[in-house]
């Protein structure tokens, strides 16, 4: 049984089936999460509070720079108690890519939807390429999963480093320490690192002084491994962040020796990097730890996750939703949801109809639909399924009581998960269903990573599930995220060399003429489950007679930065803040930096340009625009 | 909506730019930020500050007049993407612009998102300073991504795309400012007005068929009487992503050209740096010599030409064939990509379907169908005869063990190669009588032919 809150129930065979004798099972009157605090009595008690006291302080941080992407943080911060009573994410960009694909021929799909993310780019691609070989029924044959595997632990090499060092890093830097957080210095300077002998930092004011930006040696480290990477990459790919290579069915990439062995070079470089990449974010937690016990709830969340898995099998990938908790399993990265600590499903099906977004504090009309009641095994969706939302935007004015967001807010089971590469690690380690590996085993609560030898020697890790997930483990799980990510793309490579031993050079199902005559024209509906740099991505599609006709994206950061819901629960960026002490001297309230909250917030890795968007359903919305916009309603 | 974005330019003189600023108001006051605190400043200095002991240490080499230029990044309708091309730029790169480390540049104060410690309204601060005329060197405005239609959103009260708040409202309250806003109102009094990438310089796939935003160009924006106060017009490098080094390279060419020992740069009838953007990415791709032979990929994969799976090289102004995407390595077609045409004011509608061939590719691959069927004998032909030493010629035998390729020619092979090679010896001065004096008799006769001196 992994649903609480929706009444959805499993028969004897497994399949999923609606607890009979409920009215309008889906309205959010009738199933309802538990809720700790209703978003009145929150607002009661700010309001009694701000009567009673003049140290609290309402302020809005637009924009907070550092992450990619237009995000702005509204706070009232109650500098007496130490904390921050309220919070509200604001994702400040509109485009529209789903709308701008509706009508379009499917095969626009990959390169249209690939721009809407260029952090990354790749990833999109890849969704949507899932996406129209689940509605064309096309499988790629292996050496072309494999090509994408390459590709998406090279993206990920890329990615990790950026935020760790380009982003979060400056957190933890000298410049911001010595700054917002002076009563650390004298510490960090006393205090050795444990991990010297792999990083070379004698102490945390040593490490601090790297993280520096632009001039610390760890950003600049940091910065060129970003290029090693996307070098790695555009050899695959040809270009990047939007890659020219991603086709349905396959990739396009001329696969030779000499490709495999640029990636293997580039690859064998990153080995030594990862391991001081471990030290550095093993270090900093345990410095801050032994600081101040109160950073390990600087944006702490419960352990509530999800993720939908992240690099096929190349032979057990068909394409099919029929088979898809089969293939699914077989990913490197297992999909799986969380609650609570608990890993209650690894399968894409319960993944999928649990699925819903809501838009009582976004910028759009509501407008759910019973379009599609069920998925093709028969398993009940909710008119919250991104298969029926039809949802139209609206710009309005900002009103933390109504909307205030061009984000959505999905749930799983109703419930606020959240979203992170780390969450990979996590789902894998507890599923203990990953592909045999030389490198990589999951042991129920850890993953035991092999560092192969580079110029410093083979050495085994580990990586620990957090007892409490917070800023510093985020952090410390992207690092290890790194290593699980670059050791993926080593065996994909080997995998790639094995299939290049057996003479297989194909990397696409289809040529362009056969493509364009797979084009089905009845109605199909699909679902491509990837992963981006942040995590969960998906990509749903509807489409009719040869075109697309409903097209919608759901990204990791559209789930973190995610508003209220309709019980009011705030999303995961919004309950971190919340749940972050103010550690920062604001004894003078002038130098409250909110470096806390920043540091919370950046610890998601926020990645605001895709994370807006607009499901929409029967290429009505440009009409709705007119109406909402010019008549000004 | 619809007739906004089709409303001719000449039958309207007022640019959507100034239609924005005529909506919006003249604006007079700033932010307060003595009851702001440090909020939003972690590290207690703007990063400008916190570079400048390594941007201005010891004493600068001045090559000329310019020693510092602000740099506003604003993100329009963007993915990011153009960002993220120019942290990969190397030539020169990011870090050595900031760090003022490019001997003759002056350095660069970036003012971008990404990059930038400073948070919120002390992020915003220069860029205000900008507009009362208060900042204290030259400045240039990059825009990324499209510029939204906010005279639609603002109708409702909203926004598509805003960079912070400013307390331009009505009582001076705060209100988001679009990044439409802030491009209008700092545009008049830049140095330069820079588009990277292609939402901003030709609108890109946010302005695409069915867009509900009305998402323009920076042109479109401005309108093409637009100058800076240097006479400028908008300056476009073009490219999704574009590649990174196109746009440091511009950006650093334009400052040669100001410091006074550069050449004056050439931009070609759209902005676009010619020296990048002269040439289709066809001439320089690494199959285009697979076109002029005849031969062309039929699966995704191939090595061929991919003009037949949807390449449009050889009509799209580009030149990552022959820069490579980042680092000198990669390329769309060098990896087996087919050109999709990013880099054009027609992306993407003009090059939909994707992955279909260009109709005009069907006339043009048959001539050279027919052409290299001719050349790719000769030249095989020829080819064969190279891959021998003089030796094996003079031998009769060739000592390899790995295929019967390398089996010797046929006896009529033999006979033309001898009639090629006279004719390629027919200048040779070589054959001239001028004495070898300082060669022993008795050696025997050395290299360059396969026959031998008489």
């Amino acid at each position: 049984m992994c649903f609480k809150t929706l009444p959805v129930e499993f028969d004897e065979r497994g399949n999923a089936v609606l607890r009979g004798g409920i009215p309008n099972p889906y309205d959010v009157t009738v199933a309802k999460p538990d809720v700790d605090l209703s978003e009145e009595e929150r607002r009661e008690r700010i309001e009694s509070l701000v009567a009673r006291n003049g140290h609290i302080k309402d302020l809005n941080m637009d924009p907070v720079t550092r992450i990619a992407g237009a995000l702005a943080v509204h706070v009232t911060a109650d500098l007496d108690k130490r904390a921050y009573l309220d919070s509200h994410a604001q994702a400040t960009l509109f485009r529209g890519y789903e709308v701008i694909l509706m009508g379009r021929d499917p095969r626009d799909a990959i390169f249209v939807a690939s721009r809407a993310c260029g952090v990354c780019g790749g990833v999109h691609a890849h969704a949507a390429a899932y996406a129209i070989e689940q509605a064309m029924g096309i499988a790629p044959p292996p050496l072309g999963t494999v090509v994408r595997n390459m590709t998406e632990a090279a993206e990920m090499g890329y990615d990790n480093p950026l935020h760790l060092y380009l982003l979060a890093g400056p957190d933890y830097s000298e410049s911001v320490i010595r700054s917002s957080n002076p009563e650390l210095w004298p510490l960090a300077e006393r205090w050795s690192c444990p991990n010297e002998h792999i990083h070379g930092f004698k102490t945390m004011s040593d490490l601090m002084t790297a993280l520096n930006p632009l001039t610390g040696a760890l950003y600049r480290e940091g910065l060129e491994f970003t290029r090693l990477s996307r070098e790695m990459v555009v050899i695959l790919t040809g270009k990047y962040p939007h890659p020219q290579n991603v086709v349905p069915g396959g990739v396009s990439t001329t696969v030779t020796l000499q490709t495999l062995n640029e990636y293997h070079s580039r690859l064998g470089k990153i080995f030594d990097y990862a391991q001081r990449m471990m030290a550095v974010w093993d270090d900093i937690p345990a410095f801050f730890y032994e600081a101040d016990d109160r950073y390990q709830f600087v944006g702490y969340r419960p352990t509530t996750q999800i993720d939908p898995g992240y690099w096929d099998d190349p032979y057990a990938y068909d394409a099919t939703y029929e088979n898809c908790n089969e293939w699914g399993e077989k990913r490197w990265s297992t999909p799986g949801v969380v609650i609570d600590g608990e890993l209650v499903t690894t399968r894409l099906t319960d993944i999928n109809i649990g699925w819903e977004e809501f838009v009582e504090h976004s910028y759009y009309e509501e407008s759910s639909t019973t379009r599609f009641a069920q998925d093709m095994l028969g398993n009940p969706l909710s008119p919250y399924h991104p298969w029926n939302k039809r949802t139209l935007p609206k710009p309005g004015g900002r009103d933390w009581k109504d909307k205030y967001t061009w984000a959505c807010a999905p749930r799983w089971d109703r419930k606020v998960v959240e979203a992170g590469c780390y969450s990979r690690l996590l789902m894998t380690a507890m599923a203990q269903k990953i592909p045999d590996s030389d490198f990589i085993t999951a042991t129920g609560t850890s993953m035991r990573l092999l560092v192969p030898k580079g110029e410093v020697g083979e050495r085994e890790v580990e990586w620990h599930a957090p007892a409490r997930w917070n800023a510093l483990e985020r952090n410390r799980g992207r690092a290890y995220h790194y290593l699980f990510s670059q050791l993926v793309g080593l065996e994909s490579l080997l995998e790639a060399y094995k299939l290049m031993k057996q003479g297989e050079k194909r990397v696409a199902a289809l040529d362009p003429s056969a493509l364009e005559k797979a084009i089905p024209q009845d109605e199909r509906v699909s679902v491509g489950w990837w992963g981006a740099g942040r995590g969960w991505l998906t990509h749903h599609l509807v489409m009719d007679k040869g075109k697309i006709t409903n097209y919608q994206i759901c990204t990791p950061s559209t789930i973190n930065a995610s508003p209220r819901d309709p019980w009011g629960q705030p999303g995961p960026y919004e309950e971190a803040v919340m749940n972050t002490p103010i550690i920062e001297d604001v004894s003078d309230p002038s130098r409250f930096t909110s470096i806390d909250m920043l540091r919370a917030i950046r610890s998601f890795d926020p990645c605001m340009p895709c994370t807006t968007h607009v499901h929409t359903g029967e290429g009505e919305v440009v009409r709705e625009v007119n109406t909402c916009s010019c008549g000004g309603d | 909506m619809a007739d906004r974005s089709t409303r001719s330019p000449v039958r309207n003189p007022r640019t959507p730019a100034q239609e924005l600023l005529d909506e919006l108001g003249p604006v007079t006051q700033f932010h307060d930020t003595t009851h702001l605190g440090a909020f939003g400043m972690p590290s207690g200095a703007m990063t400008e500050d916190m570079l400048s002991s390594v941007a201005t240490a010891g004493t600068p080499t001045r090559f000329g007049p310019l020693e510092k230029v602000h740099a506003f990044w604003f993100a329009g309708m963007s993915c990011d993407g153009c960002s993220v091309a120019v942290t990969g730029a190397t030539l020169p790169s990011v870090e050595s612009l900031l760090l003022g480390a490019h001997p003759g540049l002056p350095r660069v104060v970036l003012h971008h998102p990404v990059i930038n410690m400073e948070s919120g309204p002390y992020y915003l601060q220069p860029a205000e300073q900008a507009m009362a005329g208060r900042l204290d060197a030259p400045y240039v405005v990059i825009l990324e991504g499209s510029i939204a239609d906010e005279v639609v959103a603002n109708a409702s009260g909203g926004y598509w795309s805003s960079t912070g708040e400013e307390p331009w409202g009505p009582d001076g309250d705060l209100r988001p400012v679009t990044s439409t806003e802030w491009v209008a109102r700092l545009a008049p009094n830049a140095a330069a007005m820079i588009a990277i990438g292609t939402c901003a310089t030709w609108g890109g796939v946010p302005s695409a068929e069915g867009n509900p935003t009305g998402a323009m160009s920076l042109m479109d924006f401005l309108g093409k009487d637009y100058r800076s106060v240097l006479g400028v017009p908008v300056v476009n490098v073009p490219g999704c992503p574009p590649i990174g080094d196109n746009f440091t390279e511009t950006v650093a060419a334009v400052l040669y050209f100001l410091q006074g020992f550069g050449p004056l740069p050439e931009f070609d009838e759209l902005g676009r740096p010619a020296w990048l953007f002269g040439e289709t990415v066809h001439r320089h791709c690494v199959r285009g010599a697979y076109y002029e032979e005849g031969q062309f990929a039929k699966d995704f994969g191939d090595p061929e030409c991919l003009v037949e799976i949807g390449c449009w090289g050889p009509v799209v102004n580009c030149n990552i064939a022959s820069r490579g995407a980042i680092m000198s390595v990669g390329g769309c077609m060098n990896a087996g990509g087919a050109c999709i045409g990013c880099t054009m004011p027609g992306f993407p509608d003009k090059f939909t379907p994707f992955y279909k061939r260009p109709p005009g590719s069907m006339a043009s691959t048959v001539v050279s169908r027919m052409v290299g069927s001719v050349i790719r004998p000769l030249r095989k032909f020829s080819n064969n005869n190279m891959n021998r030493e003089v030796r094996w010629d003079r031998q009769h035998a060739t000592p390899s063990a790995f295929s019967r390729e390398k089996s010797e020619p046929s006896a009529l092979a033999h006979v033309n190669h001898k009639f090629y090679d006279a004719l390629r010896r027919s200048g040779d001065t070589s054959r001239n009588d001028a004495d070898v004096w300082g060669k022993r008799q008795d050696e025997a006769p050395s290299g360059g032919s396969p026959r031998t001196r008489a």
